[in-house]
């Protein structure tokens, strides 16, 4: 061991304090995997072709699988990217206006989601008029709880 | 400002509005070191905060990273061709070169990105936070505009000049 002085000794010792990421995740979430959720995305889908798009954003925005793993996840966020960029422009202000503040939370966490794949960036223009309802309708409390919500979809 | 760009420029307006909301902070590893969180590596997970992407589309970009007492903020300028690529990245380095009098510039940007702010509690106690957020909403929208500008006076000096040379030889 030739650079034995970078060794950074804190991290072996259990009570230094430390705080990992998986120690910041509140303890009740419970974990859902994928043929648990398969039902809802179907479900999500039948709105989205259907046209019951207020129904749809809320139902995806009640419950979100904060336990699951990265891959459920997106699968599930497909879904859910789906039935957001089928609503047209005008319809996403009265959509908006029916949720309350938690699923707006939860919706404002699809957003940035969204925008950080490639598959959301292409429908970028569409994810932005929801955002841009979401802040028109209560300014910037959303983002900042997004900011610091240690639970991610 | 065109119809796509204004609920852009919004998303990002909201997303620094909530992220500049520093304070002073002391690093926890290192005693007498105060250093802005988000550039160094953390062994600490409460420290840094949620990113925000915000896209309007793959080629534009904003990517907004928090922590406790700074925030990086980088930009995607829109290159659609090989000329802008150059124009980009001339122009970000003219710049870069100049940080030390832009104050909240980074010298380098990060992977991926065409120009990096750094913002520290230093700053946002120093200059007035809103001011702070126009001026980098004001960058955004003009950065475009010089981009296509300097694009237009780069064509039509090449006109002239092939004009001249080339006339030597017709006869």
């Amino acid at each position: 061991m030739s650079d034995w002085r970078r060794i950074d000794i804190d991290a072996f010792d259990p009570e230094s304090g430390r705080l990992t990421k998986e120690d910041l995740q509140p303890p009740a979430v419970k974990p859902i995997t994928l043929q648990e959720l398969q039902p809802r995305i179907a479900q999500l889908r039948s709105c989205a072709t259907s046209g019951d798009f207020v129904r749809g954003v809320k139902l995806a925005t009640i419950d979100p699988p904060y336990g699951s793993d990265n891959d459920t996840k997106l699968q599930y966020f497909l879904a859910v990217l789906e039935l957001l960029t089928q609503v047209r422009q005008a319809d996403i202000a009265g959509v908006v206006q029916q949720l309350d503040q938690s699923q707006q939370e939860v919706l404002i966490k699809y957003l940035y989601k969204g925008m950080s794949l490639a598959e959301g960036q292409k429908q970028g223009g569409v994810l932005l008029s929801w955002f841009e309802k979401v802040t028109q309708k209560s300014g910037v409390n959303p983002i900042s709880r997004f900011l610091s919500d240690r639970r991610t979809i | 400002m065109s119809q796509s760009l204004r609920p852009y420029l919004n998303a990002v307006r909201y997303s620094l509005q909530a992220a500049l909301n520093l304070s002073n902070f002391s690093s926890q590893d290192i005693e007498r070191h105060n250093r802005p969180e988000v550039e160094v590596v953390n062994n600490s997970a409460e420290i840094l905060l949620q990113p925000m992407h915000i896209a309007r589309n793959e080629h534009e970009q904003v990517l907004i990273e928090t922590s406790v007492n700074s925030v990086r903020m980088s930009i995607k300028i829109k290159q659609a061709d090989e000329i802008e690529q150059i124009l980009v990245y001339r122009f970000t380095r003219f710049l870069e070169q100049r940080a030390e009098s832009f104050y909240i510039l980074r010298r380098v940007p990060i992977q991926g990105y065409s120009i990096s702010f750094l913002i520290t509690h230093r700053h946002t106690e120093t200059m007035i936070t809103e001011k702070l957020i126009d001026f980098i909403i004001e960058f955004m929208e003009e950065v475009d505009k010089e981009i296509s500008e300097i694009k237009l006076f780069l064509n039509a000096r090449a006109r002239f000049v092939a004009e001249a040379y080339l006339g030597e030889f017709v006869y």
